[in-house]
């Protein structure tokens, strides 16, 4: 990165005894689209409201635009925040809302009036909405509002804290898609806190996983889903299967041994090895996807395990199967392409199988 | 909040409200209006005459002295309502915002002297306003010539008594719009810019009007009745209106005085009190986002 925008070192952040944040260091392009992404309580909101200057850190070392942050306020700092329950001033019209950031910088009436015109179109607002108090807008219209505020008085970074965790799925949808044609038309920075990793890979450049207070991996959505660092980060995109296995260096790659599998015995490429693995819990991710049913002779290399169905569920463009495998704590979950036709009913017994070289060797 | 239209038609509706809207004719109009048919009597030997005359108003009307007590009940209270909301806004804004440990306490302390009764609160001033009270026994201990305050029997006292009487209800109604509020928006005001005083002007203070106004409402027509503090610590030497109504029914046994001018203080109550709803509701509403 040539110029990060934002340049965060061993942040940490301390509430009374507890530790919130240990040390998190991340770097942010300008012009970047970064998710911060995690279960409650990973510190990630937090992590967002110190680049904001709603909180002080407790140590490490925070610049923005290359300019030491240490007791700047939130209001002199280069970054506007969306809130996740939005708070526009509900005493105030759309057009006072969004004008609140240039009246605070005394930009003159008219300049300030076409901006915020000019906001109004960029969120496909009506005109008479300006008049309007907030209360008087749909769900999706406040939404667009407290973005327009944000951007109106063109900050460097714009912070966003699950702005849409509060919407129904359709409408969540349309913003995703608008909120990323926004940042490609603007080039402004945005830092998005999620804890929908779904929503952080369709949008996102770059995707910072969190777990309470430490950063897991950062990476692009593609090295997030098919390079993940740990079961972690493996298992926060969804459901997926892991297959515990020993393994051994082997010459370039690893040597994995599966008791489970009966000729369990191959060799995986050092591509398809996580490169932060440990001797601990040593398992191979075969992603739902990736699985077959197999009936008649399987595949060369092709791992095999028996098992009988558990439950179907039929999502539409996929079926997915959970098939319990005796030796295996959970249930082995199938997407397979939807079909009119189901390959096995519930309570049969089936044999599943898969690649195990397209696997990905990780540890917990 | 959504007004429904309910037909007269409907029995459950009517059945419902049936019940307040006895009450309230029974007890309230119905009172109002004898009070007002009372201002037409005349009275003879201390008795009521039944009659429709216009005498009282005419004598009502004509005596400036009335109108300097009126006019002194309104300013009193208006002073009062000023006093009281610049005592409660801090007071509530710290209680909200600033105090978090000793919060229930305070609370409750509040509360005890609230619910203390207001007769028992007000002669308790006396012991602190008089010459030889601790008020002037403080000062003198601090360095003070003696006797430097006079407060007792004067009108100052009785506003020392009336807003601390009162000072708890606009302290409650401010307390519960400052809590309403999302912090949020302050953080969101910060972040668009604003300095801690301007985002008090434009969000916390804006916000926290319905407590401010109701508050301030509560105050005033609570003041325009004072009786208590006028008679204990102002001493009869400048009474309000209270008094005179109570010298007119008791005192001169003139009941159509006393009617005619209970309607005069209600009357000047209730206007200003639509000028205050006007000028408060000539903005349009604080519309709030749905839950």
């Amino acid at each position: 990165m040539a110029s990060p925008i934002i340049d965060a070192s061993g942040i940490v952040k301390d509430y009374g005894t507890a530790r919130a944040l240990h040390g998190v260091s991340l770097q942010i392009g300008t012009g970047e689209f970064v998710a911060l992404v995690g279960p409650s309580g990973c510190g990630k909101t937090t992590l967002l409201k110190i680049l904001a200057g709603f909180e002080e850190p407790t140590g490490g070392h925070l610049q923005i635009q290359g300019r030491d942050m240490r007791g700047v306020p939130a209001a002199s700092r280069p970054t506007r925040m969306v809130f996740q329950k939005l708070a526009l001033f509900p005493h105030k019209t759309v057009a006072e809302n969004i004008g609140f950031p240039l009246k605070l910088q005394k930009v003159g009436k008219t300049e300030a009036n076409g901006r915020i015109r000019a906001m109004l179109d960029l969120m496909h607002l009506k005109p008479d909405y300006l008049e309007r108090y907030p209360a008087q807008l749909s769900g999706g219209e406040q939404q667009r509002v407290a973005l327009a505020r944000a951007l109106v008085s063109q900050p460097g970074v714009l912070l966003l804290d699950e702005p849409m965790s509060a919407l129904d799925a359709k409408l969540k949808k349309s913003l995703q898609a608008e909120l990323k044609k926004l940042h490609r038309e603007l080039g402004t920075s945005f830092v998005l806190v999620t804890h929908d990793l779904e929503e952080a890979m369709m949008l996102a450049d770059r995707i910072c996983v969190m777990r309470s207070g430490h950063v897991v991996q950062v990476g692009t959505p593609a090295d997030i889903y098919y390079r993940p660092a740990n079961m972690f980060v493996a298992g926060f995109i969804g459901e997926t299967n892991f297959l515990p296995v020993t393994a051994s260096a082997a010459g370039d790659g690893m040597a994995v041994v599966s008791p489970l599998v009966a000729v369990g015995k191959t060799t995986i490429a050092s591509e398809h090895v996580s490169p932060s693995l440990s001797a601990k819990g040593t398992a191979l991710l075969v992603r739902p996807e990736t699985i077959r049913f197999v009936k008649g002779d399987a595949a060369p290399g092709e791992w095999v395990l028996d098992g009988h169905v558990e439950e179907y569920f039929i999502k539409g463009a996929s079926t997915q199967y959970r098939v319990r495998v005796h030796g295996l704590d959970n249930a082995v979950i199938l997407d397979l392409p939807g079909s009119i036709v189901l390959p096995a009913a519930v309570g049969e017994a089936v044999r599943i199988g898969f690649d195990p070289t397209q696997a990905f060797l990780l540890s917990e | 909040m959504r007004i429904e239209r309910k037909s007269w038609n409907d029995p459950v509706f009517v059945a419902t409200v049936a019940p307040l809207a006895l009450v309230m004719v029974a007890f309230f109009l119905v009172p109002l209006l004898m009070t007002a048919v009372l201002t037409f009597q005349t009275t003879q030997y201390y008795r009521l005459v039944w009659t429709w005359d216009l005498k009282i108003w005419t004598e009502v009307f004509s005596k400036p002295h009335y109108w300097t007590i009126m006019m002194r009940t309104v300013a009193m209270a208006l002073i009062c309502v000023v006093l009281t909301v610049l005592i409660a806004f801090p007071a509530a804004y710290a209680l909200a915002t600033r105090l978090k440990t000793f919060k229930t306490q305070i609370q409750i302390l509040i509360i005890f002297a609230f619910l203390t009764d207001a007769v028992l609160k007000t002669f308790g001033w006396i012991l602190i306003l008089d010459k030889n009270g601790v008020a002037n026994w403080l000062l003198m201990h601090l360095g003070f010539p003696p006797e430097m305050l006079n407060l007792l029997f004067t009108p100052t006292g009785t506003m020392i008594g009336m807003v601390y009487n009162l000072v708890a209800y606009p302290m409650f109604t401010i307390y519960l719009s400052l809590v309403r509020i999302d912090r949020d928006l302050m953080l969101a005001a910060y972040d668009a810019g604003a300095s801690r005083i301007r985002t008090f002007f434009e969000v916390t203070l804006p916000l926290s009007r319905p407590g401010l106004y109701s508050g301030a409402v509560l105050v005033f027509v609570l003041s325009l009745g004072a009786f208590l503090e006028p008679k204990v610590l102002g001493g009869g030497t400048s009474p309000l209106a209270s008094e005179l109504i109570r010298q007119s029914f008791e005192t001169r046994v003139n009941w159509p005085l006393g009617a005619a001018l209970t309607m005069v203080l209600i009357t000047i109550g209730a206007l200003m009190l639509a000028a205050c709803a006007a000028f408060v509701l000539r903005r349009p509403s604080t519309g709030r986002r749905p839950a």
